[in-house]
């Protein structure tokens, strides 16, 4: 439950159930988890041109653009796909938040250095690394914290699955 | 004060179910995470493990221009057909022969930091809005012109030749390699900041 003044003045208790709601977080989960594994795959199969659009950003030795370009999409992927399913869903919503820093403060730099560059978030998408990259990626690091202080993991595949498996352990014992 | 035993005798009505929360466990959240980010790195480094070596080697930065090179090259070939590319060496026998005109395409705070020498600075920005009268900056529609931008990975020296081409220029080349491919190769340029 939440507070907040009307247009009448005068102050009321605002029903905050919507945030928690479980459908709610599904959608979330589904939403950042499908976003992430879409940004993920094309990365993981094409790693030169993300390697190429990291070197871009002209900010780091070519050690850290080898090993980013590697090791990013898998983290992508693998958190986008534990958000889908539910699995880990608050490590994977950490993990995912702190790469959206990272890409926060990358594309404040570059667009405090006046760069036009792609940012490189989405392979075949154009998207520049400039203060509309910035807010959209600040609404989505929104979505995490959800995901993040609210999620129950109630509404997922593996909360169905022992569902089933516990509702056939009780026929078993009756 | 919620009543621990009245949850534990009843945790599925739904008053109660609302009441117990998943606990928020910071180790258990990081413990997660970290598996997470140890099978990317185990999965990352398996399937990437020759631009992993090439990048700690420093041959990958080289690997990453040649592609944005021939990147550029493929689409100007697709988009711009009469517009061609010079190389390092061939510029450098006119810059030498004082026979061509370099225009740097690039935003006139980067031409001011580094250029290279003697070239004339063009904002393709500024071009394009019109704020630059090409037939005041370069009155000899025959001259032998070479545009260049920061190299493979940006297309405003392209952009600048089409322009060009488009005003009625018609002996312009593309410097590919760029400013840092003129800079790394150690041929003259200046640095007005300095």
């Amino acid at each position: 439950m939440g507070k907040c003044r009307l247009s009448d003045g005068k102050t009321r208790t605002v029903n905050m159930k919507l945030l928690h709601n479980d459908y709610l977080h599904l959608a979330v989960r589904l939403l950042i988890g499908g976003l992430f594994l879409y940004a993920g795959l094309p990365k993981i199969l094409d790693t030169m041109g993300f390697a190429a659009s990291i070197y871009n950003y002209k900010l780091f030795p070519s050690p850290v653009i080898g090993l980013t370009a590697a090791f990013i999409p898998w983290v992508e992927v693998l958190a986008g796909i534990a958000l889908i399913l539910g699995v880990k869903a608050r490590g994977a919503s950490l993990l995912i938040s702190v790469l959206l820093v990272v890409f926060i403060v990358l594309a404040a730099i570059s667009a405090i250095r006046g760069l036009d560059i792609d940012c490189g978030c989405f392979s075949g998408v154009e998207r520049k690394a400039n203060w509309v990259a910035i807010f959209e990626d600040i609404a989505l690091l929104g979505c995490t914290f959800i995901i993040f202080y609210l999620d129950r993991g109630r509404i997922s595949p593996i909360a169905l699955i022992k569902k089933i498996n516990n509702s056939a352990k009780k026929e078993t014992l009756s | 004060m919620t009543n621990i035993q009245d949850l534990a005798a009843n945790p599925s009505s739904k008053s109660n179910r609302n009441k117990i929360q998943t606990p928020f466990l910071w180790s258990q959240i990081i413990r997660d995470s970290l598996w997470i980010a140890v099978i990317a790195i185990l999965l990352g480094g398996l399937s990437n493990y020759s631009l992993v070596l090439k990048s700690i080697d420093g041959a990958l930065i080289t690997e990453i221009q040649q592609k944005q090179l021939s990147d550029l090259k493929s689409k100007a070939e697709q988009l711009y057909p009469g517009i061609s590319f010079i190389d390092l060496i061939s510029a450098k026998k006119l810059y030498d022969d004082k026979i061509a005109l370099f225009l740097d395409a690039r935003t006139v705070p980067e031409y001011q930091r580094e250029h290279i020498s003697g070239a004339i600075n063009l904002p393709i920005r500024a071009l394009v809005l019109g704020e630059i009268e090409l037939d005041n900056v370069l009155p000899d529609k025959g001259a032998l012109l070479i545009t260049y931008c920061d190299g493979g990975e940006c297309d405003i020296g392209l952009e600048l030749a089409k322009e060009l081409s488009k005003g009625g220029y018609n002996n312009i080349f593309v410097l590919g390699e760029g400013y840092p491919g003129w800079e790394s190769a150690g041929y003259p340029m200046e640095r007005p900041e300095l």
